[in-house]
């Protein structure tokens, strides 16, 4: 069952395939609990099949013939209840992985990033007050600057050009050559820019002094960091 | 036959195209648009397929937006050609990095790293190009020949047997997913659950949306897939300590010689036609491709001891099985409108923004975009074969930049693609929201990759269940008693029952250890 899962991925040197199993299971064989995973993992499948009987409460089963709207739900909860509880039985029965530590470093920075952009990109009513609605300009060097700290080698200078140089490129591809509805700087930004400018070439103005500015960046640190961020810039391209 | 190559000169034909575009300072430029919307997809593809971590799912469900901007023909020739444009990437990495650039070059690493350790990574990269432009001709000319009979077939297609293909379908990936079979099963429940979601189709009634407005048309399939196959991916990334070992010795020259080419021809008629036959079944056959074709050629091989140790017919098999699978697997979207896989589904996406509806009747109404796609197929793998060999040097540069600089990057793209489809910011939470739940799961030895496809297919099946019931009267037994869905039905329990038995589940786990 577990030597299957080698494929894809998990192939990388320094994945945990099943490399954590002989040792750990041991530790985990005490009580009547022989596969945590796969209990834990039965326990979520129950949780989440309940959660759905439950909304589902009120919705019509109908019959075979015409059916309403709960019953298709309703059935596929159940069948996902049923596996739930046959992992549970196996987590108990079965000697299996243990549960790994889960990291929170990744997790939590990364979903703290994805919210910064979500309540910065435009006013995002919170009760009575909004969040300010910056833009790209404002969301996008934040996304990137936090998320970077996911990785415990970020640096904020490197995470701080990449930001902004990322943030110059997403301008000019979705903003000025797709021209996609997404807001590009707060209005007090294009206040700066005399009255005659169209937005195209403010847009243009804007990702041209990001760009300046994190080439400064680079230029200004240690100039093996610049190499490598230069590359990674391209990469941005994808 | 006259029928064939006049659909496929309406290909071409759409596919070269003279359209004035309007270049700044120039005004406007006759441009053939679809050949370098193709270049461009297939260039995407290539870069995604090369850098570990990124794949096609995520990366077209961040550039959907981008067909907004152009017309429907246009977008689907880019999207397809990031896709099968990430086949070929995946092997430059699978052969280079021994890590593979996607799950269907993973056999690609065995021969493929060996070869470039013995100084003959050139010869590798130049094989497996080679087999996948042979592989991209013949699926091309499958697809369109294929085409006309399928569609028809579609025609006589009732709800009943709509339904029992799908379940056919979702049988194939669990039987094809890797680890445990209920595993599986509980993701495709999972994923047919959440396709739930929303208003219900005939009442309308809201079925499971906690109120929230922005629920009640149901889950977006982007979001859905951006954060189990983005940001999930991310995280998982994030968890592996990084050791890349770019092959350091001389590339060598890239041309096979003719003992080569001896050796690799007939392993790359094989592979082309295992994968193209894979490619064609539901749920998702393509990955099997490259796997069967690898253990084909080394059981019928002379010398089986040479395959692990640089052996080129192990490069030329699974790399032609991919690419042809990985063409094929548009057949039964075109025809039959059932995506097999999430890039199809996404390629739906892009349909219906367009009002186009995926099925049989795509190639009437829309002869030109249908065989026009057809046809951007041939020309991209020529594109292919072209942005692969000579530009090696700079996917090798782009191997070396760290994943510290690299996901921040697919961070900010996904944010910035998933706000652009629909404007809301709620979206971009769900984002997260799934990356971490996908996150956990994959963490739980659960694939995410099921769940999408149960999602993918979930509507239709409630729909054609409820229609083909509808019409028997409540009978269950429709679904037995008409011919085509028996046989369908019966396909799908036999390949559970077979996955399912002992002995063959133990060949099953050595295929994929393989």
């Amino acid at each position: 069952m577990h030597n299957s899962a080698k494929a894809g991925s998990d192939n990388r040197p320094g994945s945990q395939g099943g490399s954590a199993m002989p040792a750990g299971s041991d530790r985990h064989a005490r009580g009547p609990v022989r596969g945590p995973r796969s209990l834990v993992g039965g326990l979520l499948l129950v949780g989440l099949a309940a959660l759905a009987l439950t909304l589902t409460r009120d919705l019509g089963q109908g019959t075979l013939r015409s059916m309403g709207p709960g019953m298709v739900p309703r059935a596929l909860a159940i069948g996902l209840g049923l596996c739930g509880l046959v992992l549970v039985g196996i987590g108990l029965v079965r000697r299996g992985h243990p549960l790994d530590r889960l990291p929170l470093r990744g997790p939590v920075v990364i979903l703290l990033a994805i919210t910064a952009f979500a309540l910065t990109i435009r006013p995002f009513p919170l009760g009575d007050v909004a969040t300010p609605g910056l833009g790209l300009l404002g969301a996008g060097p934040l996304t990137v600057v936090v998320g970077g700290f996911a990785s415990p080698e970020a640096r904020l200078r490197e995470n701080l050009a990449l930001g902004l140089g990322l943030t110059a490129f997403a301008m000019l591809l979705f903003g000025d050559l797709l021209n996609l509805p997404i807001p590009m700087f707060p209005e007090a930004w294009a206040a700066l820019f005399p009255a005659g400018w169209s937005q195209d070439g403010r847009v243009r103005v804007t990702a041209g002094l990001l760009a300046g500015l994190a080439a400064a960046l680079l230029l200004a640190g240690p100039r093996r960091e610049a190499a490598r961020a230069d590359v990674a810039g391209r990469s941005g391209g994808a | 036959m006259g029928d064939l190559l006049g659909n496929l000169a309406l290909g071409f034909g759409t596919v070269l195209q003279v359209v004035p575009v309007e270049v700044p300072g120039l005004g406007p430029v006759p441009l053939p648009m679809n050949v370098v919307l193709c270049f461009v997809g297939c260039l995407v593809g290539t870069l995604i397929g090369v850098l570990p971590g990124v794949g096609p799912v995520a990366t077209i469900a961040m550039l959907l937006p981008i067909t907004f901007k152009f017309d429907p023909t246009g977008a689907l020739i880019m999207l397809a050609g990031i896709y099968y444009g990430a086949q070929y990437g995946g092997s430059t990495t699978a052969i280079l990095v021994n890590i593979p650039g996607e799950a269907t070059s993973v056999v690609t690493t065995l021969d493929g790293h060996q070869m470039a350790r013995q100084g003959r990574a050139g010869v590798a990269l130049g094989i497996a190009a080679i087999g996948s432009f042979v592989a991209g001709c013949a699926a091309t000319v499958l697809i369109a020949a294929l085409g006309a009979p399928l569609t028809r077939l579609a025609l006589v297609f009732g709800p009943a047997e709509y339904f029992s293909l799908m379940v056919m379908g979702l049988v194939f990936a669990v039987v094809l997913a890797r680890g445990s079979i209920l595993k599986a099963v509980a993701m495709i429940l999972l994923g047919i659950l959440l396709s739930t979601v929303g208003a219900d189709l005939e009442t309308g009634q809201e079925r499971m949306t906690f109120g929230l407005p922005f629920l009640s048309d149901g889950i977006d399939f982007a979001v859905l897939a951006m954060g189990l196959f983005g940001i999930a991916e991310i995280l998982r990334n994030l968890d592996q300590t990084e050791s890349r070992d770019v092959v350091r010795q001389a590339i060598g020259r890239l041309l096979p010689g003719r003992d080569d080419l001896r050796q690799s021809s007939l392993p790359i008629l094989r592979g082309t036609a295992i994968g193209a036959v894979l490619g064609i079944l539901p749920g998702n056959g393509a990955v099997l491709g490259p796997f069967a074709s690898y253990t084909l050629e080394k059981r019928i091989a002379r010398d089986p001891s040479r395959f692990g140790n640089g052996a080129i017919e192990g490069v030329a098999g699974p790399e032609s099985a991919n690419n042809a699978g990985a063409q094929t697997s548009f057949i039964p979207l075109l025809t039959l409108g059932i995506p097999p896989n999430a890039v199809m589904a996404l390629m739906v996406g892009a349909m219906t923004i367009h009002g186009i509806v995926p099925g049989p009747q795509v190639m009437t109404k829309n002869a030109g975009l249908f065989w026009g796609m057809i046809a951007s197929m041939w020309v991209g793998n020529v594109m292919l074969l072209i942005i692969n060999l000579p530009l090696i040097g700079l996917w090798v540069r782009l191997l070396k930049v760290p994943y510290r600089l690299m996901f921040p990057a697919i961070l900010l793209l996904c944010c910035v693609g998933i706000y652009s489809i629909n404007s809301l910011p709620t979206d971009i939470l769900f984002i997260g929201l799934f990356g971490v739940v996908g996150y956990g799961l994959i963490r739980l030895d659960f694939e995410p990759a099921p769940l999408l496809l149960g999602f993918v297919l979930g509507r239709l099946m409630e729909e054609n269940l409820r229609r083909a019931l509808l019409l028997s009267r409540g009978e269950m037994s429709t679904f037995l008693e008409r011919p085509i869905s028996a046989g369908l039905l019966l396909v799908a329990v036999a390949m559970l029952v077979v996955a399912l038995l002992p002995s063959i589940r133990r060949g099953r786990d050595e295929v994929f250890v393989e």
